[in-house]
This record gives structure tokens, C-alpha cells and sequence, in this order.
């Protein structure tokens, strides 16, 4: 980080989010390819995807450590709400709830999707970077990050080839296009949904309060067990 | 067969009970999905349940969720409307996310595996944490059980009175939001740790305080068991678990204890806060002890019983349990190996076979400590490259593997295990273990903070055989069956020399485990004899951070990412090549 620039408080927050967010975006592709790694039905594919894995999961470690170093530097009150934890990974939508693409997805879908993936990963490092100051130790580690993404592309490249002979380079193309765009989509998405998410707070909390309300009216009291079997409540119940 | 569920609010899990009572299946979802804490709902355990039991949907009579899900969603909103506007973010919270609240269980469970949602039933999640204990009980009649955890559907801590399997009365609660476990968790939170993970860090912290300290004092006092009016009381306005869906302390906490620590701030005792982390953690846990030691006197005031069933996520506070068995009025005190809320999926799936079992069953029959099948079998063709590329196979004999660990070990060298199913509970037993000499600080040392990366202050445990444990510790009659889940803690025999061995604790304790006869550990200590290694260190088989390894492939990525170099599997012995480039 370039020393000379002073930080406000929002900066640093933009700072920590975005390491955390990166660091979550590896960790989860970490488990998507450990989760393909177990179910390739060819021992060489689960080579390649269990050497991809350790890759996404190094990549997390240096960021995980890049982000530990900032969240030092800045102060309890501001790094604390970007402390890191796998369980937040579906909920931010690094994980989808559905399960992992592997799972979900064809085969040929996922590696056209790894591709693809790869490439926009590698994109978007780019923008990190600046973050740093030049011939820090952090670009240097995320260069280094940048060359294995890229080797993750040329790797996915050359596996699709190989299995999908018919499907020429212009097919994955296009993969790529339709992945970037959802990507994009995605972004434009986030932005919106954030902004419609401030212009709604203040309906959400009168919602709430109207909520509360009838809540409040409920008396749950009524369901207290002081003295009775727990063994024969109603077991259809669901309060 | 009767499935027993948990999950949204806490951990996931599924358990597998069979027409005798017998736990066949368990899994917890984050050995399968990796992710740790995992609390979405428990699809690939279900997924895994089913597929190895090779069940028909027709088969499962009932499938048990561990809490009534409406009731759940409904309390923490209620109690919020009494602090509005503040609640205003919590209430909000809740409701938005109705869908992904528990009462989602039925949905799920029809889009993913219909046909099993009409079979949905509930029970009361503070009954699944009893019926979870229960069959650790070699008596289970008129006999009393205390939960205690963070937040049920209903309240955060309870005694009943069980006078037999179909027969459990509830008598006393403790409603939400005060909550011993809450309170703990936002101890935890403020000392930077992840809450429902790091409270075990809390409680190693919690050794090198003083109880005596200003700081410790000021957290101690934070809930007091009233004995006149028989309630927790806690001061609520230091705290806001119950108004803020993000935050569980308040800044009146802040002006009481000061700044709270830097999660990235690495913690050790050279730095120059530690010592008042400490003596907040320590206050935290008299805490704990005092108030669990109030509560468990009232419980005996109130049934007269000598047995009790000691469950819910504040019984894994493994330190309290001496303290509590010391209580005259104590002859039993029964923690279950997973006393927390994955562990309550299996007491869910036993009330699915008390309800729809004639009421002549007397007994619960205790379960396997590795219950959750697993056969590395199925993965040996998918990593037959890794394994020729990135492993060498020392030996695929499991005799001569024993033999060539044992010298290892002696030789100071650390060792995973891959064995057989893996453990029920959150600590490992020998299945699912990194293991070495426990008299060689070295080594220990090496295991501990080399390849899992563990903070200093956390101690690692040791296991041995019970005629070695009496030589070195003192332990208790009351707590025999959790010394075997490596549940309880104890302290270092007088003179033993014990306190001095690396896997003891700075306050002359262990958490130790007592291995049972004929299992894998047994059969190593066979052959740990000729080299005079009676202890071993025995930590979970998995590096800070991430999720205890389930199979193969998660062992051989251990071994790829950290200086792990042996592992001990069913099929022999494996030396990691990545070793040395790591
Ligand atoms: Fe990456
Ligand atoms: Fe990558
Ligand atoms: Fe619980």
C-alpha cells in the first residue's frame, strides 16, 4: 500500500473489504475444487483439480495474511467487522446454497465455467494490485497469484479441448463472453441492490416495527412446559 | 429408521437411529461440504445417510428436526420489540430472512428429498440436547438434565427431571436473552475470536488470567444465579446479541473493559496486552463455573437425584466439568461426546423411535464412539494419481504400518491417522488425529504450532490407557465416561510430574483422553511399549481454520498444504512427497 497516501476511514474500510472479499472468492474456489477434485471419475482429473485446489487454497493464505496485515495496521473498530469466516462464504454468494458447481453443473458446463472463471479472476487482480505500492511484497504475492490463474485458464483450456474435441476454441469464446457478462450483470446487480437496500432501510424498520407489534401481541407464554412431559407435546407442532 | 436433523441456527448434522435404538449413521455437514461451522441445511449428510444405508424413503418412519422452528423464529423477535427503535436492524433481520430461518426445514427437505418432508415432525431443542446425553447413562431413570447453551427455541438453559425415556419433565428454564452461552460468545466475539468457534480459545486463554484481577471481577459479575428468585440475572444494556443482528457486545462493555482486542493482532504471551485478555477470559470462565455450579445445586434441590445429564454447547466447556463433579451431591455427571448442537440431531432421531415405539423400552443403548461410516475404499480409484504422484506408500501392511509409526513417534516424528469412521464429537480420538510422543516438547510443539498453526496459548491433549492416566492425573469416578470423548479436563497428580509434560495446561491440568480397549490407539500403545511412550498428544486431524478431515482426499490436501509428513490409513502407511516443499 502506497505509504505516502494518507487513509480516511472509509478508505480503509474499501481496503479490508476487498481483501476480505478476494480472500473469500479464493477460499470458495478452493472448495468448489476440492468438491470436483472428489467426484472426477477420471483419477487424472481429480489430479488436476486437487493441484488447482491447493493452489486456490494458497492463494486464500496470502491473502488471509495480506489482510491480517492491514487489519493490524488499522484498528480494532474498523478490521474487525472484516474478519474472515468460511461460514459467511453462501451467504455472500461465494457458495451457492444449492451446492457446489460440480454438483450442480454438467461437466463439460464446469469446465467451460473454470475457464472462463480463471481468466475473469485474473482481471480482476489487476484492479487490486494498484492497490499497492510498487515493488511491495503484496504485488509481488499477487503476481505471483496472477500467473497460477492464468495457468488455471491455459490448464482448462487444453482439458476441454482434449475431452470436447468437437467444441472449438470460438465455443469457449463464447462461454467466456456469457460468463462475463454475468459477471458484469452480477456487478451491476450488487450496485443496485445496495442502493435500492438504503432507499428501503427506513420501510424495512417501520415494517419491523409494524411486525414487532403483532409479535409482541403473540403471548408465547402460553407455550411454557413447566411441569410437563416434553415427551408428549405435539410433535407436528412447530412452536 | 428414524432421521434426526439439525441445523440454520447452529451446526448441521444428520443422525440415523434404527428400530433398536442403535445410532447406525451420523454426519456432521461440515466433513462433507468443508465448510467449518456449516450450518446450511444438512443435504449431502442426508445424501450420504441414505446412499450407505441404502435406504428406501419408505423406510424412514420419521425424519426429527432438533427444535420447533416457529418458536425459534418468533421468541428473538418478541424480545426485540421491547427495545425498539434500537432493534429495529435485529427485527428487520429476522424477518427478511424468514425463508432461510428453520422454518425453511419442511421446503427443503420437499424440493431436495420429497416424500421425506410429510414424515417432518419436532421436538423441543432442549429435549434433543437430553436425549442426546441419555444414552451415555448407564442409568436412565429419575435422573436429572441440565442444558445449557447459547439459545434453543424457547429458552437458553434448562433442568428436567427424566423418570424414564418417555417420561421427561421439564421444570425449570432460564428464558432468552439472558444466556450463559450468549454472554460467553460475546466474550469470546470481544476478545476477537469467531463466535461459536473460538470459545475454546476463551478457555485456554482463561488459564493464564487471574480470577483474583480487577478485569476479571468486572466480567464475572456480569450474570449471577439469584438464589432467592431462582433466576440468571444479567444486565443486558452490556451486550446486544438481542438488538443487533451483527454485534453481540455494547460500548457500555467497551467503557468497562476497555478497547476490545484486534482479531488480527496476534495473540501470545509476549504481547503486551495478553495479560488483560486473559484476565477477561478468566473472568469469563469463573463465570461459567460459578453460575454452572449454582444452577447444578438447584437442580439437586429440586429433583434429588445424583445422576446428571450435562448437555448443550456450554458443556463442552470442558474446564467447568471438574469443578462441577466436585459438588458433593454429584455421583454421575454425564457429558455426550458432541454435547453441542450437531450432537442434537441424534437425540432428534431418537425421540422419532420413543414416539413411535411401544413404551417398554427401558433403555437407550449407548452409542459407538465413531459412528459416522465412512470406507476410504470408494476414493482410492480417483486418487490413485495423487496418490502415485505426491505420496509414497511406505508400507499396505496395517501391522508392519503400527510397527514403522511406532519407531517414528519415538524418533519424534508427528503422525496423521485416517481410521476407519470419524469421531461423533468435535474432539478427536484417534481416528481422525495428529498424534506424537506427548513427553516430547518438541515434537508437541511442532504439531501444534508448525502444522496447525494453533495459537501458543492452546494446549494440546494427551491420551493413554487408564492405568496411566491414575499414575499421572487425578481423576474422577463422576466423569469416567467423558474422559473417554476427551470431554473433561483434570488436574496433574502431586509429584507425578506431570504438570511438566508439554501436553499439560499452564494451570497443572490436562484434557485428557482415556483410550478404549482394542481401538486403533490401543493397539499403537502395543507397540509404543518397546520405546517406553506411554502419553501421546492427540489434536484434531486438521490445520487452524478449516473443518476436522473426513476422508482420503481431505488428508492428502492437509499433507499437500502443511508439513505434514506421515499418515497412518487403513491401508498402510503414507510418507507425503510435498514434505520439505512446503
Ligand atoms: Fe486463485
Ligand atoms: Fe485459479
Ligand atoms: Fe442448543
Amino acid at each position: 500500500m502506497n505509504k505516502t497516501l494518507k487513509l480516511n476511514k472509509e478508505e480503509e474500510n474499501r481496503y479490508l473489504n476487498i481483501l476480505n472479499e478476494t480472500l473469500s472468492a479464493e477460499y470458495g474456489s478452493a472448495l468448489e475444487m476440492l468438491a470436483a477434485c472428489k467426484l472426477s471419475e477420471k483419477d487424472t482429473f481429480a489430479y488436476g483439480y486437487f493441484q488447482h485446489s491447493k493452489d486456490e487454497y494458497n492463494h486464500s493464505k496470502t491473502f488471509y495474511s495480506i489482510l491480517g496485515k492491514y487489519g493490524r495496521k488499522f484498528g480494532e473498530e474498523i478490521s474487525r467487522k472484516y474478519r474472515f469466516n468460511t461460514n459467511s462464504l453462501i451467504a455472500k454468494g461465494y457458495l451457492s446454497r444449492e451446492g457446489y458447481l460440480i454438483e450442480t453443473m454438467k461437466l463439460k458446463d464446469f469446465i467451460a465455467y473454470v475457464y472462463t472463471n480463471e481468466l475473469l479472476a485474473r482481471d480482476s487482480f489487476e484492479g487490486i494490485l494498484k492497490l499497492f505500492k510498487k515493488n511491495s511484497n503484496e504485488r509481488d504475492q499477487i503476481s505471483q497469484i496472477m500467473s497460477d490463474e492464468l495457468r488455471h485458464h491455459g490448464l482448462a483450456e487444453q482439458h476441454f479441448l482434449k475431452y470436447y474435441p468437437k467444441l472449438q476454441p470460438w465455443q469457449l469464446m463464447i462461454y467466456r463472453f456469457r460468463e462475463s457478462v454475468k459477471n458484469k450483470g452480477r456487478k451491476f446487480y450488487d450496485k443496485n441492490l445496495k442502493f435500492l437496500d438504503k432507499i428501503l432501510t427506513p420501510l424495512y424498520y417501520s415494517l419491523a416495527f409494524i411486525a414487532g407489534k403483532i409479535i409482541y401481541l403473540i403471548d408465547l407464554d402460553q407455550f411454557q412446559r413447566e411441569g410437563k412431559n416434553l415427551m408428549d407435546i405435539k410433535s407436528k407442532s412447530i412452536i | 429408521m428414524y432421521l434426526g436433523l439439525s441445523g440454520y441456527n447452529h451446526e448441521s448434522a444428520a443422525a440415523l437411529v434404527n428400530n433398536d435404538a442403535k445410532l447406525i449413521d451420523y454426519c456432521r455437514e461440515e466433513s462433507l461440504s468443508r465448510i467449518k461451522g456449516d450450518k446450511s441445511f444438512p443435504k449431502r449428510s442426508i445424501r450420504k445417510i441414505i446412499e450407505n444405508n441404502k435406504l428406501n424413503i419408505s423406510e424412514i418412519k420419521a425424519v426429527v428436526f432438533y427444535e420447533r422452528p416457529l418458536s425459534s423464529f418468533l421468541h428473538p423477535i418478541k424480545t426485540a420489540t421491547l427495545y425498539f427503535p434500537k432493534s429495529a436492524p435485529l427485527i428487520s433481520h429476522q424477518l427478511r430472512n424468514f425463508k432461510k430461518s428453520s422454518i425453511g426445514c419442511f421446503l427443503d427437505l420437499a424440493s431436495i428429498f420429497p416424500g421425506l418432508e410429510k414424515k417432518l415432525i419436532y421436538l423441543d431443542h432442549h429435549l434433543s440436547h437430553t436425549l442426546n446425553a441419555l444414552p451415555y447413562s448407564n442409568n436412565q431413570k429419575n435422573i436429572c438434565s441440565v442444558v445449557v447453551d447459547g439459545f434453543g427455541d424457547r429458552s437458553t438453559s434448562s433442568i428436567s427431571q427424566v423418570n424414564n425415556p418417555y417420561d421427561i419433565r421439564e421444570i425449570w428454564t432460564c428464558k432468552y436473552p439472558v444466556s450463559l452461552g450468549l454472554l460467553y460468545s460475546a466474550i469470546t466475539d470481544f476478545l476477537g475470536f469467531q463466535v461459536n468457534e473460538g470459545e475454546y480459545k476463551v478457555m485456554g486463554l482463561a488459564a493464564f488470567g487471574n480470577k483474583k484481577s480487577q478485569l476479571a471481577k468486572k466480567v464475572s459479575s456480569l450474570l449471577n444465579f439469584d438464589i432467592v428468585t431462582k433466576r440468571f440475572e444479567q444486565d443486558m444494556s452490556f451486550f446486544s446479541y438481542h438488538i443487533s443482528p451483527n454485534d453481540s457486545f455494547s460500548e457500555k462493555l467497551i467503557t468497562l473493559l476497555g478497547k476490545p482486542r484486534n482479531p488480527f493482532e496476534s495473540l501470545s504471551t509476549e504481547n503486551k496486552d495478553f495479560q488483560k485478555y486473559a484476565d477477561i477470559a478468566a473472568g469469563a470462565q469463573s463465570l461459567v463455573i460459578n453460575n454452572l455450579r449454582m444452577l447444578f445445586e438447584y437442580a439437586y434441590s429440586l429433583t434429588n437425584t445424583t445422576t446428571f445429564l450435562f448437555s448443550g454447547g456450554v458443556a463442552m466447556n470442558s474446564a467447568s466439568l471438574d469443578s462441577i463433579a466436585s459438588l458433593p451431591f454429584v455421583e454421575k455427571l454425564i457429558v455426550p461426546p458432541s454435547p453441542g448442537d450437531a450432537g442434537s440431531a441424534i437425540g432428534a432421531a431418537y425421540y422419532g423411535f420413543l414416539k413411535n415405539s411401544v413404551k417398554t423400552v427401558k433403555f437407550l443403548p449407548k452409542p459407538d464412539l465413531f459412528p459416522s461410516q465412512y470406507n476410504y475404499e470408494n476414493q482410492l480409484k480417483t486418487a490413485k494419481k495423487i496418490l502415485d504422484k505426491d505420496f509414497k506408500i511406505l508400507t499396505n501392511n496395517i501391522n508392519e504400518a503400527l510397527k514403522i509409526a511406532a519407531n517414528l513417534i519415538s524418533k519424534g516424528e508427528v503422525i496423521g491417522t485416517l481410521i476407519g469412521n470419524i469421531e461423533i464429537g468435535p474432539r478427536a480420538l484417534g481416528h481422525r488425529s495428529l498424534i506424537c510422543d506427548g513427553k516430547n516438547a518438541k515434537a508437541v510443539n511442532y504439531l501444534n504450532s508448525v502444522i496447525k498453526n494453533r495459537s501458543p496459548f492452546r494446549p494440546t491433549a494427551p491420551c493413554m490407557n487408564l492405568e496411566t492416566a491414575k499414575k499421572y492425573y487425578d481423576l474422577r469416578g463422576e466423569l469416567m465416561e467423558s474422559y473417554k470423548s476427551m470431554g473433561a479436563t483434570c488436574s496433574c497428580k502431586v509429584g507425578s510430574g506431570s504438570s511438566n509434560f508439554p501436553t499439560s495446561h499452564i494451570d497443572e491440568t490436562a484434557r485428557l483422553q482415556i483410550i478404549e480397549d482394542n481401538s486403533f490407539l490401543d493397539k499403537l500403545f502395543r507397540e509404543l511399549k518397546e520405546f517406553d511412550i506411554e502419553i501421546l498428544a492427540n489434536s484434531s486431524l486438521n490445520a487452524s481454520g478449516d473443518p476436522t478431515c473426513y476422508d482420503l482426499i481431505d488428508v492428502l490436501m492437509l499433507s499437500a498444504r502443511h508439513p505434514l509428513r506421515y499418515i497412518i490409513t487403513d491401508f498402510g502407511l503414507l510418507e507425503s512427497k510435498f514434505f520439505g516443499h512446503i
